[in-house]
């Protein structure tokens, strides 16, 4: 056996730890930057994951989406922030609702729920339980982010996790979806981001902040 | 024998324990470009506190006398406790790790006394912290060890390194990834590094362990510092025994206890670098935070205890 087949087996089994661990680092995380940088760690740890199923299933479609992965989400949509952060001159404050011991928490709640949920369906269908686990873990997180962050950056951030979870979910089960596909979704993010990005603008040059909890009435 | 070599390695994690402190001192010194003090500061600066005059408060009572002997007597039966270079211990078959965490909480807890007894307001805001730091990092002390104690099935510390040994180095699970961060940042907590306490710091109002050894001096401050530094090393030691213990002897001879010791020696200075790093990276928490850190500990070793079962199932 060779030294990229035991590396292979090593990411396919231990990637689902490392995801947890951003998991709950992502939601103590303090600063738009440091989620941020977490954001492209779990981006960068699905990468691999791709990279290793492309190589054990011999998909050379999963190369170029690995590829994809690397370039979109581990190095532009991470360096994007960085600059709307720079450009919105807004503090590098999360605005949490929940304390960080609280989120963590939770965010152990939602990887035992998310254990819990796959476990029945991982037996019948011989998909790895921990990966499936991690994919629904990252999806709960996602959402968890959206509610109980105000800064209407973390919105976005959220989406991303969300949109990270359905991805390691189509992966695990299907080993991916064909590329074509893939490659939409990757432009529909890239065009979301986009305009989300203009909305942040918006919203900052008509209410002077960026905190949704204040976003109560209709302004003209 | 195999219990000589038991007395040495006890011996050499107390007597190693001030060089410890010295490496770390070097590296952080190294990382911010300083020129740093010898790494056998530590020993000189201990001869010098136990050929000094011990002063007592006149306020103090016997408490403040017998506090460092307490400490050091307890910190050196922990030390006793964690396997150094092959998977067994001195007093392996005296108790489990239970008793190694109550046994460093007894010491604090006499410590924390000595604090108050001193009679100065430094002390008693350095020990009414001390006790909300030790009672805060208990818990996830106590769940990480128990997580890996249920994959071992063993209660005693040498038992869990020995069952570690056994296993294959690629095949780490989730629930020692998980344990190992708990469990380091516990130790952060626990020997009063830096995002939590500032090991270098004097007369600040934000300091936790030098504020109760404020009013101490002479041969019972060497006594303190010396039982801090080994706690330090006995911390670090049992995260290399419990997690990367690949290396130690399992047999009795010359060659093979040499080559634990190296392997040991490196695997010690790779976490002494990342303290450094850690150290010399992060900036001091506000001590309203220091429940948030730990709080992150403890549900990160409550979600190791969880995964034991998906593990072991």
């Amino acid at each position: 056996m060779g030294l990229v087949e035991i590396a292979t087996g090593k990411v396919l089994s231990s990637f689902s730890v490392f995801l947890f661990l951003t998991i709950l680092l992502l939601v103590v995380a303090r600063r738009i930057s440091t989620s941020v940088l977490l954001f492209s760690v779990q981006s960068a740890i699905i990468a691999a994951e791709v990279f290793a199923t492309g190589f054990r299933e011999r998909l050379a479609e999963a190369y170029v989406v690995g590829a994809l992965i690397l370039v979109i989400k581990v190095v532009a949509i991470p360096r994007a922030f960085f600059s709307l952060v720079h450009h919105l001159k807004t503090s590098h404050d999360v605005n949490a609702s929940t304390t960080p011991t609280q989120s963590v928490f939770i965010a152990a709640t939602m990887i035992y729920l998310a254990y819990a949920a796959v476990h029945s369906y991982g037996q019948s269908v011989h998909v790895p339980e921990d990966a499936l686990a991690a994919a629904v873990a990252l999806i709960l997180t996602g959402a968890f982010l959206m509610v109980s962050r105000n800064k209407a950056l973390m919105q976005m951030l959220g989406l991303l996790v969300l949109e990270n979870g359905i991805f390691l979910a189509a992966l695990t089960t299907t080993f991916g979806m064909p590329l074509v596909i893939e490659i939409g979704v990757f432009f529909d993010i890239l065009i979301g981001l986009l305009l989300m990005g203009i909305f942040t603008f918006r919203i900052r040059d008509t209410f002077d902040h960026l905190d949704v909890s204040k976003l109560r009435r209709l302004r003209g | 024998m195999k219990v000589a070599i038991n007395v040495l390695q006890a011996l050499a994690l107390i007597l190693g324990a001030p060089l410890v402190r010295g490496v770390v001192a070097r590296f952080k010194a190294f990382l911010q470009r300083r020129q740093g003090a010898s790494i056998w500061r530590p020993y000189s600066d201990l001869a010098k506190l136990f050929r000094k005059e011990d002063l007592v408060p006149p306020t103090a009572s016997g408490v403040f006398r017998v506090v460092p002997f307490v400490l050091f007597g307890t910190t050196i039966c922990v030390a006793a406790f964690v396997p150094l270079v092959q998977p067994s211990a001195l007093l392996a078959s005296g108790g489990d790790f239970f008793l190694f965490v109550y046994l460093l909480a007894m010491g604090r807890f006499f410590l924390s006394l000595g604090g108050f007894d001193g009679g100065s307001a430094f002390g008693g805001m350095g020990a009414s912290r001390e006790a909300l730091v030790s009672s805060l990092a208990e818990a996830p002390f106590l769940l990480s060890l128990v997580a890996v104690a249920i994959l071992a099935s063993h209660a005693d510390i040498a038992g869990m390194v020995a069952w570690t040994l056994q296993q294959n180095i690629f095949n780490i699970s989730a629930v020692h990834i998980l344990a190992f961060t708990s469990l380091a940042m516990v130790v952060i907590a626990e020997t009063g590094r830096m995002p939590v306490d500032n090991p270098t710091t004097h007369l600040e109002l934000t300091m936790i362990h030098e504020g109760m050894v404020l009013e101490y001096s002479g041969p019972s401050l060497a006594w303190i510092e010396w039982a801090s530094a080994v706690k330090l090393h006995a911390m670090l030691a049992l995260l290399v025994a419990l997690f990367v213990p690949w290396g130690m002897a399992s047999s009795v001879s010359v060659g093979a206890i040499g080559l634990a010791l190296l392997l040991y020696c490196a695997k010690a200075t790779l976490l002494m670098v990342l303290l450094a790093v850690i150290e010399s990276g992060m900036a001091k928490l506000r001590m309203y935070l220091v429940p948030d850190f730990l709080g992150v500990a403890s549900a990160v070793s409550a979600l190791a205890v969880i995964f034991t079962t998906l593990v072991k199932r």
